[in-house]
C-alpha cells in the first residue's frame, strides 16, 4: 500500500491558484521528487503534505488514513526545510533530541537513538556544539538527523540544496544520496534544480504553474518527455528545439524548417496518426547529435561550428545548420575549430517530435 | 597626518557624548543636590549644597521629624512604605498583565493573523488622545462600579493602557523569529503551547525583557490617573511626590529626595536585565 496518497489537492491563497489539481502516491522506500520553476507549487504542496497549510480542496492520505483534519505535530512526517531551521540556541544532541524529549521518552532511550542517529549523519562528532554555531553541511545533516529520529512514515525535503554554493552542492548531493538509501522511507524532494532530482530520485513530478505536467522515472522523463515543457526543463545543455512542419507524400516524410530537412519516413504513419497539425516542434537532446569532420553517414547533415565549448569529457558545439542554431555535445574533435564544416547526424531513436504546444508524436 | 586627524574626531565625538549626558542628567544631579539641603537652600542655584543634611530622606520615613530643625513641617503623617508599595503593586501587576496577555495577543496577531490587518493600528487608536480626555469618562465608570481607590481598578487600568505598547512592541519581536523554526518544532510532534514555551519564548527573551521594562517605567511613572483614582489607600509614589506641601510652601528637598528613591526600582531592574536589553534595544526593528 503506499506510503503517501495525494488526490486532486488544490489551494488558493485569496485570488492566486498556488496548486491547481495535484495527486500522486509514493511508495515504501521510494523518493518522489517535485520538480519545477520557482512558483510552480511544490513548496506548497509539500506543506499541506506536512500539515502547514490547509487545502483548499484534496485529500492527504499517509498510510492510509486521511490526515487533512490531522494536525502537522500528529501525523509523523519528518521535514527538512530550505534553511534547515535547526534550534540556535540547542546544541547539536539537543536538537535530534527535540521530538524524544516531547514525547518524554527516558533519558537512556533518548541517548540511545540520538546517538544512533547521530552515526547515521555523521555528526558525532559535534553533538555539543550550539545549534548557531555550525556550518551549512553540517546543519543539513543535522537537520536530517532531527527529521528521522522519531521513525517518521514520510520524510520531506524542501529545497534542501539550494542555499549552498555550487561546489559544496555536489558532495551534499552525493551525502544526501547515500542517506536516503541508507535510511530507507518513503521521501518526497521538492527542488527547481533538475540535476538534484535526476541524481537523488526515484520518480520526478515535473510541475509547472500549479499541476504536474509529468510523472514518471527518470529515464522515462528524459527519453519520452510527454511535453515541450518537461523537455526543456530537464538536461542541461537544453534540449534542442526545432519549429518545423511535416511535409510528406507516397514516399517520403520530411521535417522541414527554411533550409533544413530531416527525412523521417520510418515514423511517417505514427506521425499522421497522432499529430492534431503540421506545425510541429522537433526536439533532439545536444548528446544525440554526433558529429564527424567527414561525411561517413549520408544522411548527415552540413553544418558549421560557430563556437566550442569544452566543458569536460565532451564538448559542446554550437553549429549553425540552414540558419538555425543547433547544440551538439560531442567528443572534442581537434579539427572541428570555428568556421569549419562538419557533418552532423541525428539519432533518430531519440527524436522527439511535439506538437506546437504540449504533445508529443514519438519518442 | 592622517593619525592626528583620527585623534581629533575622537576628541570631538568625546566632548559631544559629555555634553550630551551632561545635559540629560543634568535635571538629575540637580535634584540629587535638592535632596541633600535644608530648606535655606531649596531656592539657592548652588549645585553642591552648603551645608548638607540627610533631614529629607529621614523624613520621608519618620515624617514628625522637622527639617533641619526649622519651621518645615509637612501635612503629611504618615511614611512613604505605603505609597510605594501602592506602586510596586500597581506598576508590577499591571506589567505583568500587561506583558502576559500581550504576548499572547501578539503572538496570535504574528502568526495567525488574528484581527486582521488593521488590528494593530486600531489599538493604537488609544494612545493617540491625550490622557486627560480619558479623565473625566473614567471617573464616572469607576465610580460606578466601586473601582475608585482600589487597587484592582489601578492595576486594570494600567494594563490597560500599556496593552498597546505591549502588543506592539512585541509583535515585532515575534515578527522576527521565522516561523520555520515553530513548525519545525510542531513536526517534531510539540503542541502548539509547547511550541511557544520552547521555541518563540526562549528566543524572543531580550525582546520581551526589553518591553517589560519599558512598560514597568511607563506605570511607575504614571502620575494622571494614579492622582483621579486613588484617594487615600491606592496612592503611588508619583501622587506622593506632589502631596509634599506645608503651609509655606512645597517641600522641594524632600520632594527630591523621594524622587530619587522612586528611581531605584527602574534602574535596579534595567541593571538585571541588561544582557537582555542588548539584544531587546534595538527598536528600529519594528517594521
Amino acid at each position: 500500500m503506499p506510503k503517501l496518497v495525494v488526490k486532486n489537492i488544490r489551494k488558493v491563497f485569496g485570488t492566486f491558484e498556488a496548486v491547481k489539481d495535484v495527486s500522486f502516491q509514493v511508495e515504501e522506500k521510494e523518493t518522489l521528487c517535485l520538480l519545477g520553476p520557482s512558483g510552480c507549487g511544490k513548496t506548497t504542496t509539500l506543506r499541506i503534505i506536512a500539515g502547514l497549510e490547509v487545502p483548499t480542496s484534496g485529500e492527504v492520505f499517509v498510510d492510509g488514513v486521511l490526515v487533512n483534519d490531522v494536525p502537522p505535530q500528529k501525523r509523523q512526517i519528518g521535514l527538512v526545510f530550505q534553511d534547515y531551521a535547526i534550534f540556535p540556541h540547542l546544541s547539536v544532541f539537543e536538537n535530534i533530541a527535540y521530538g524524544l524529549r516531547v514525547r518524554k521518552m527516558p533519558e537512556a532511550q533518548i541517548e540511545r537513538k540520538v546517538h544512533e542517529t547521530a552515526a547515521l549523519v555523521d555528526v558525532e562528532g559535534i553533538l555539543d556544539v550550539p545549534g548557531k554555531k555550525l556550518g551549512l553541511s553540517e546543519m543539513q545533516r543535522v537537520a536530517v538527523g532531527r527529521s528521522i529520529t522519531l521513525d517518521p512514515k514520510l520524510l520531506l525535503l524542501d529545497e534542501p540544496l539550494s542555499n549552498i554554493d555550487a561546489k559544496a552542492r555536489e558532495r551534499m548531493r552525493a551525502e544526501l544520496g547515500k542517506l536516503q538509501k541508507e535510511i530507507g522511507i518513503a521521501t518526497v524532494y521538492v527542488t527547481h534544480d533538475q540535476l538534484e532530482a535526476m541524481t537523488l530520485a526515484d520518480r520526478i513530478a515535473v510541475m509547472r504553474n500549479g499541476l504536474i505536467e509529468q510523472i514518471g522515472t527518470t529515464s522515462e522523463i528524459y527519453d519520452s518527455a510527454r511535453t515541450l515543457f518537461v523537455a526543456n526543463f530537464i538536461g542541461s545543455p537544453s534540449m534542442n528545439q526545432i519549429d518545423c512542419e511535416f511535409v510528406y507524400d507516397e514516399e517520403q516524410a520530411i521535417l522541414k524548417s527554411g533550409g533544413f530537412s530531416l527525412d523521417i519516413t520510418e515514423f511517417a504513419e505514427t506521425i499522421r496518426d497522432r499529430s492534431k497539425g503540421k506545425e510541429l516542434v522537433l526536439g533532439i537532446r545536444p548528446e544525440n547529435v554526433s558529429l564527424d569532420i567527414e561525411k561517413t553517414d549520408p544522411k548527415a547533415i552540413e553544418a558549421e561550428v560557430q563556437l566550442v565549448e569544452p566543458v569536460g569529457a565532451k564538448s559542446i558545439y554550437h553549429l549553425k545548420i540552414s540558419g538555425l542554431t543547433v547544440l551538439a555535445k560531442d567528443y572534442p574533435m581537434p579539427e572541428a575549430n570555428v568556421g569549419v564544416k562538419v557533418w552532423a547526424t541525428f539519432n533518430k531513436d531519440k527524436l522527439h517530435l511535439f506538437d506546437k504546444k504540449t504533445e508529443e508524436a514519438i519518442l | 597626518m592622517a593619525r592626528t586627524k583620527g585623534m581629533a574626531k575622537n576628541i570631538v565625538r568625546y566632548l559631544l557624548l559629555i555634553v550630551v549626558c551632561a545635559w540629560t542628567l543634568a535635571p538629575v544631579a540637580w535634584m540629587v543636590s535638592l535632596s541633600f539641603k535644608g530648606p535655606t537652600e531649596w531656592y539657592a542655584p548652588n549645585l553642591i549644597p552648603a551645608q548638607p543634611i540627610v533631614d529629607n530622606y529621614i523624613n520621608l520615613f519618620i515624617p514628625t521629624n522637622p527639617i533641619g530643625g526649622s519651621h518645615f513641617f509637612t501635612s503629611i503623617t504618615e511614611p512613604i512604605t505605603k505609597p510605594l508599595i501602592n506602586s510596586l503593586i500597581a506598576a508590577g501587576l499591571g506589567t505583568l498583565f500587561a506583558v502576559l496577555v500581550g504576548f499572547l495577543a501578539a503572538y496570535g496577531v504574528s502568526r495567525y493573523r488574528a484581527g486582521g490587518t488593521f488590528i494593530i493600528f486600531f489599538t493604537l487608536l488609544t494612545r493617540m488622545l491625550p490622557g486627560a480626555t480619558f479623565v473625566a469618562p473614567l471617573m464616572v465608570f469607576y465610580s460606578s462600579i466601586r473601582f475608585i481607590d482600589t487597587y484592582m481598578g489601578l492595576i486594570l487600568l494600567y494594563t490597560a493602557v500599556t496593552l498597546t505598547y505591549a502588543i506592539w512592541l512585541m509583535k515585532g519581536f515575534i515578527d522576527e523569529i521565522p516561523p520555520e523554526w515553530e513548525e519545525a518544532a510542531l513536526l517534531e510532534g510539540a503542541s502548539p503551547w509547547t511550541v511557544l514555551r520552547k521555541v518563540t519564548i526562549p528566543l524572543t527573551k531580550g525582546g520581551l525583557a526589553a518591553s517589560a521594562l519599558f512598560i514597568f517605567i511607563l506605570n511607575w511613572s504614571e502620575f494622571l490617573f494614579a492622582l483621579v483614582i486613588s484617594v487615600t489607600q491606592v496612592t503611588t509614589l508619583p501622587v506622593q511626590i506632589s502631596k509634599y506641601v506645608s503651609a509655606v510652601g512645597r517641600m522641594y528637598g524632600t520632594q527630591a529626595s523621594l524622587g530619587i528613591i522612586a528611581t531605584i526600582p527602574s534602574v535596579a531592574l534595567g541593571y538585571l536585565i541588561q544582557k537582555h536589553l542588548v539584544t531587546g534595544f534595538t527598536f528600529g526593528r519594528i517594521r
